[in-house]
């Protein structure tokens, strides 16, 4: 597991840049650490072993040639952090990954072809003689819009004879949840964010009684591996690895299984209902006049003297924001609640190639906590998501006032992302005022005086507490006012 | 060596047979075929124990326990 940028709260060794990964220990043979801003990987004998076969295999070369697996490179023995001497008997280090993200903070589609990426490794592997331990969501991040496995301590040497021993784990964090949307409608991602090791056959059995289990996958992959697994519940692994081998079971009944799941998961697809946010943008009460003004303003404002590095676009919406911010920053987040609008702004991202703006879905109300051993093997949002520029445009109103977060706390928390940055940092932010058809909206469902602060005056007294206002633009239609504010020190 | 640090499921590894077309069925079926058979070759085996020894039986044993 490549580590967060920036680096979740954990165990440091006093005195050194070296801090282990604290979701990098369930497999001991190697682990996770990063040492000054490196992202390291520690490799016990055997892995070692393991890798000096990979590194030699044409099949490795090529998959991280084509950006499929992340970059990895041995670290010269004199170059080894003095920490790691002795404790590892190889070290490799990985190419960063621009932003760490979770399962569970993923459209469908990004779901799915990251399901589809692994099993193309896979693929790719066991012809090689190669297989991977396990089959977890967790072994895949993004570049932007572009999947990429991580974990390369996962490969080693096929054992003939053996099922895929990652089918259990693929099942449970890639294809349940696929199944779960496909098939049910039900967005799969507050399942995945509450259970770390994914859905289990039992639990998703229950919900395809009926005719529902005779929809694709359904059958085999849930019932009868439900059914199995219970049968089999008091046989050990080992035992029943030496009977199917003793079978006749192959290398090449493997790669069978994996070309059926492949199969199967190109079938499943996403069929929402028209969200009510799709065509937010076009069916709001922009005028031609103000995008215009509004799209110049986020120009201005990002294109200033220093390039942003990461941009963080809340409530991204359709992402024409996040792709004019992308012109002017290294890497943009493309922050969208809704589960279906965030993934068709991944499949258009996709399509484009788009490799430094990656969505993601989070409710901003509520967004991802830490999670796993410690709550810190999956790190929070809070704890992973530092910018140098924030936009915030057309959200505030919907967190005062459609959430109830009170104005001050609002403020804060957009400041808050950019603590790293100090006064260098860039807050966009949109306030849309009491009398705009939205706000009018959103006031409607609200008791009448419920809301006394939600006012212009005081947005802007709050915000210039917490940041100097450089710039201000009230647009054309005049109920809505666009600001750029650097934190005050 | 097996460097397996998750537990990959007993039933897991089974139904992946079953996933894997008609080759696969095949061998689920020689796995049970054996399973069966091993059953009855087995059975002697506690019997003249129990008759040497003269001591308990040693019951008939599900599959997972013969394991």
């Amino acid at each position: 597991m490549v580590a967060p940028y920036p680096a979740p709260a954990t165990r440091t060794t006093a005195g050194t840049g070296l801090r282990v990964d604290p979701g990098s220990f369930r497999d001991p043979t190697n682990q996770v650490l990063h040492v000054d801003g490196q992202i390291l990987r520690g490799l016990d004998p055997a892995a070692a072993e393991n890798w000096r076969r990979l590194a030699g295999n044409d099949f490795f070369a090529r998959l991280v040639a084509e950006g499929k697996v992340c970059g990895t490179e041995p670290v010269d023995p004199a170059d080894v952090p003095a920490d790691l001497v002795g404790r590892w008997s190889t070290v490799l280090r990985h190419e960063r990954i621009p932003f760490v993200s979770y399962p569970y903070e993923w459209s469908f589609g990004m779901l799915r072809d990251t399901a589809l990426l692994h099993l193309e490794i896979l693929r790719a592997a066991l012809p090689a003689g190669f297989t991977t331990k396990d089959g977890s969501a967790y072994n895949l991040q993004w570049r932007g819009a572009e999947p990429v496995f991580i974990d390369v301590g996962s490969f080693e040497p096929v054992r003939d004879g053996e099922p895929w021993a990652g089918y259990r784990q693929f099942c449970q964090t890639l294809l349940y949840p696929l199944l779960l949307q496909a098939h049910l409608g039900l967005d799969f991602q507050p399942w995945l964010r509450s259970r770390i090791d994914g859905l289990e056959a039992g639990q998703l059995r229950g919900l395809f009684g009926g005719t529902r289990r005779f929809r694709a996958g359904v059958l085999k992959h849930v019932h009868l591996h439900d059914t199995l697994q219970a049968r089999y519940a008091d046989t050990s692994s080992g035992s029943v690895r030496a009977q199917l081998k003793d079978a006749g079971f192959s290398r090449d009944l493997v790669l069978a299984t994996v070309g059926s799941l492949d199969r199967l998961v190109r079938r499943l697809d996403r069929q929402p209902p028209a969200s009510h946010w799709s065509g937010y943008r076009e069916t709001c009460t922009y005028s031609a006049d103000d995008r215009t003004a509004k799209e110049r303003f986020v120009v201005e404002a990002l294109a200033g003297a220093s390039r942003p590095g990461r941009v963080l676009d809340l409530g991204a919406n359709d992402g024409r924001y996040a792709r004019i911010a992308a012109r002017y920053a290294g890497h943009v987040l493309a922050v969208e609640g809704d589960p279906a609008v965030a993934d068709q702004l991944y499949r258009q991202l996709r399509a484009d190639g788009e490799r430094r703006i990656q969505p993601l879905v989070m409710d901003l109300a509520d967004p991802s906590p830490g999670g796993g051993w410690g709550s810190v093997e999956r790190a929070s949002f809070a704890a992973r998501a530092d910018a140098d520029a924030v936009l915030a445009l057309a959200l505030v109103h919907h967190l005062a006032i459609g959430r109830n977060v009170p104005l001050p706390a609002v403020l804060d928390w957009l400041v808050g992302f950019l603590a790293g940055a100090g006064a260098a940092g860039r807050l966009v932010v949109e306030f849309v005022h009491r009398d705009d058809p939205m706000a009018v909206r959103l006031l409607a469902n609200k008791s009448a005086g419920l809301f006394p602060d939600y006012r212009r005056a005081e947005f802007e007294r709050l915000l210039e507490q917490r940041c100097v206002v450089q710039h201000r633009l009230e647009l054309p239609s005049g109920t809505r006012t666009l600001y750029l504010g650097t934190p005050r020190g | 060596m097996n460097l397996a640090y998750l537990d990959a499921g007993s039933g897991s590894l089974i139904v992946q047979a079953l996933v894997g077309g008609v080759a696969g069925v095949a061998v689920a079926a020689k796995l049970y075929w054996r399973r069966l058979t091993g059953r009855f070759r087995r059975q002697p085996a506690p019997r003249a124990a129990e008759q040497s020894s003269g001591g308990q039986s040693a019951g008939s044993q599900s599959f997972g326990e013969q394991d």
